[in-house]
């Protein structure tokens, strides 16, 4: 029944394709209406799992649904912990059912859920459908919950880049009667199915990797057994029962430098962490590409030229010019201390920058801790006469060595999430670069994960329509639930590259996180080491 | 009115004294930054992984210029957990005689025995890859 559009066919057939199309369309609306179709029904889904399963041949236990991502139930051995009482305090507040298809995230994190919606899609039969997308589409996915919803078609996938590149072909395919169909993506809560297996796993699995990194008494850590989408896990009885290794000793911290703007709630999680230090017992982990394993995850093969890890050199391109420049003779690319979290802070950026880039912030909510802090600076030039692109960062920037008067200070740093996310609503609207992303991970002990982002972006609206600027976004996480991490703090700095003067024209000439190719120009290369 | 938190209160004094002190320090004798820095501190210097007082401070001093200047253009700091203050410092620097460039640097500070050193250091130039 379903042709390729293109193919030639004679009128009648058209006619009796048009007939048949419409008789399913009915059907599909019948049943729809019926059954009330969304995410949080049992019945619809696990008929159109149990399809699917079938189709693909999978077992199909009437009594678990079909996980992809989740521990198979061979595999869990025992290994529903009992959560830590701390993460109790850091679970939101859990939204209605209803109130999770309007695309909210019921939980409390970045959800690493996107909902797929292709318009008016009620026409299309849902194998042609998928069949077409994925044909269309650069990057292999598995649909979720795939359903059928008033006039349109949806359904879900777990993972941010995919969602990327779906959105990317909207408008690229189109139908037998040649109309382009349009596919919308937007961020969605764990699909029902699937949120009652994966919340406590793998809060369990970010811990455990983050743990790991602690742990000195692990001789070898095997990359391999970390996949950030567990399969199967070896655990390592040695770490768990040395917890205390983790801790540093208690230091006498005098009670005047304690923040007051942590709440005591706050500060409980944090006792006995110290940042940094767990970072000087330990060395880097170098993760060797050619370790490849089945359960190299979804991120790794979308980016399989991702930049070498510490300890691997760059290959150093050949030089133009004799002039050397000192400062960049050892200059690496992002640094990170293992391929799961690399993956986890990637993965992270893309969920971050999606929503951030969408228009509407407000969704960045579930990604901040409640007492996070965000505060915002652009440069300060007394030279400048002319005005710049960032004058409307200036009057939020916080540029502590313009501010002479203290109690403005206090002000301009934002705290609370929902203080930080208003104003990073009344911020311009942004286009992220990704591909110009270098990321630092700079800090990583159990409990928290340090980054820098370094990149450009282009304003898409106003009066500065199409400028690129420059920022660096340094990011103090702590793990979340549902493999997420929750940011505590966030700084961001603005700056304005046409006002650089000599870096104008200058390209980084090392590869970032998002990209393979460096690009460099001749000034650059003209800096280069010999 | 009340009175300025605590941590702004810190922050602001390592803000005005000890990140410009680091930088005139740099700028005239970086053999003698080991003061700012723990046994345990870590450095990441443009994606290069230091760690221990003695590497970062053999590091910054084997650092290929004769000559070096920092310029500060923009300040800022946050509290962060378990008592540190995150501050990071952008401005322009000069090698010798290489031309101006910018960097970001970020420092994670921590109170220990009384005195403020940093336990995390991350120096990045301002460089951008355009796609």
């Amino acid at each position: 029944m379903s042709l390729p559009s293109g193919h030639t066919m004679g009128h009648t057939d058209q006619v009796a394709q048009r007939r048949a199309r419409c008789s399913d369309i009915y059907q599909r609306r019948l049943s729809s209406r019926s059954e009330k179709v969304n995410p949080g029904m049992h019945s619809s889904s696990h008929q159109q799992q149990d399809r699917e399963a079938a189709m693909h041949g999978a077992h199909v236990d009437s009594s678990v649904r079909y996980t992809p991502y989740a521990i198979s139930p061979y595999n869990r051995k025992g290994s529903f912990r009992k959560q830590d009482q701390t993460h109790v305090n850091m679970e939101r507040e859990q939204k209605p059912p209803e109130r999770r298809m309007e695309g909210n995230m019921p939980d409390g994190t970045l959800g690493s859920w996107f909902k797929i919606t292709v318009p008016f899609g009620i026409k299309y039969n849902e194998k042609w459908l998928l069949n077409l997308i994925r044909n269309e589409c650069s990057v292999p996915f598995i649909p979720v919950e795939f359903h059928y919803e008033n006039m349109h078609a949806s359904f879900f996938v777990e993972n941010a880049s995919i969602a990327y590149a779906l959105k990317n072909i909207s408008g690229k395919i189109w139908d037998e009667d040649n109309e382009k169909i349009s596919i919308f993506v937007s961020p969605a809560g764990i699909p029902h199915f699937v949120q009652k297996e994966l919340k406590s796993e793998k809060v369990e699995q970010i811990k455990l990797a983050m743990k790991q990194q602690c742990d000195v008494s692990q001789e070898a850590l095997d990359i391999q057994r970390l996949p950030f989408y567990p399969d199967m896990m070896t655990r390592n009885t040695k770490m768990a029962s040395n917890p205390g290794k983790c801790m540093a000793a208690s230091l006498h911290v005098h009670e005047e430098n304690i923040p007051t703007v942590m709440s005591a709630e706050g500060m409980d999680k944090w006792k006995g962490i110290e940042p940094g230090e767990k970072g000087a017992d330990r060395s880097p982990v170098c993760t060797t590409f050619s370790d490849n394993s089945s359960n190299i995850n979804s991120i790794l093969e979308l980016f399989p030229k991702l930049l070498s890890l510490d300890g691997q050199q760059s290959p150093r391109p050949t030089l133009c010019g004799t002039e050397a420049h000192k400062m960049l003779p050892t200059c690496k690319g992002s640094f990170f201390g293992s391929e799961m979290l690399k993956n986890l802070v990637l993965q992270f950026l893309q969920q971050y920058y999606l929503i951030y880039d969408s228009g509407d912030r407000q969704g960045l909510l579930s990604a901040y801790h409640d007492e996070a802090c965000f505060s915002l600076s652009i440069p300060f030039n007394p030279e400048d006469s002319a005005p710049s692109s960032l004058c409307k960062y200036f009057k939020d920037s916080r540029n502590i060595k313009m501010l002479k008067n203290p109690y403005l200070k206090g002000a301009l740093l934002k705290h609370t999430k929902r203080d930080i996310v208003d104003s990073l609503n009344a911020l311009p609207k942004t286009q992220h670069d990704l591909s110009s992303f270098l990321v630092d991970m700079w800090c990583q002990t159990e409990w928290m994960l340090c980054f820098s982002v370094n990149g450009v972006f282009k304003e898409v609206e106003g009066q500065s329509q199409g400028s690129v600027l420059a920022f660096t976004r340094t990011f103090i996480t702590t793990p979340g639930s549902s493999s997420s991490l929750c940011i505590v703090n966030d700084k961001l700095f603005v700056r304005d590259i046409s006002h650089q003067g000599t870096q104008s024209a200058l390209f980084t000439l090392v590869p970032t996180a998002f990209s393979s190719v460096p690009a460099f120009s001749q000034e650059q290369q003209k800096m280069l080491p010999s | 009115m009340g009175d300025m938190p605590i941590w702004e209160q810190i922050g602001s004094n390592l803000m005005w004294n000890k990140i410009p002190h680091y930088y005139q320090l740099f700028d005239n004798d970086r053999t003698q930054l080991g003061a700012i820095y723990v046994d345990t501190s870590c450095l990441k210097w443009e994606g290069q992984p230091f760690q221990g007082k003695a590497p970062i401070v053999e590091k910054l001093s084997s650092l290929p210029f004769q000559k070096i200047q920092h310029s500060i253009t923009a300040q800022d700091h946050q509290p962060t957990p378990h008592s540190c203050i995150i501050s990071t410092a952008v401005g322009q620097l000069k090698a010798d005689e290489d031309p101006h460039l910018g960097f970001h640097q970020m420092f994670l500070l921590k109170n220990i025995n009384n005195a403020w050193v940093c336990t995390n250091d991350m120096f990045r130039l301002a460089l951008h890859n355009f796609s």
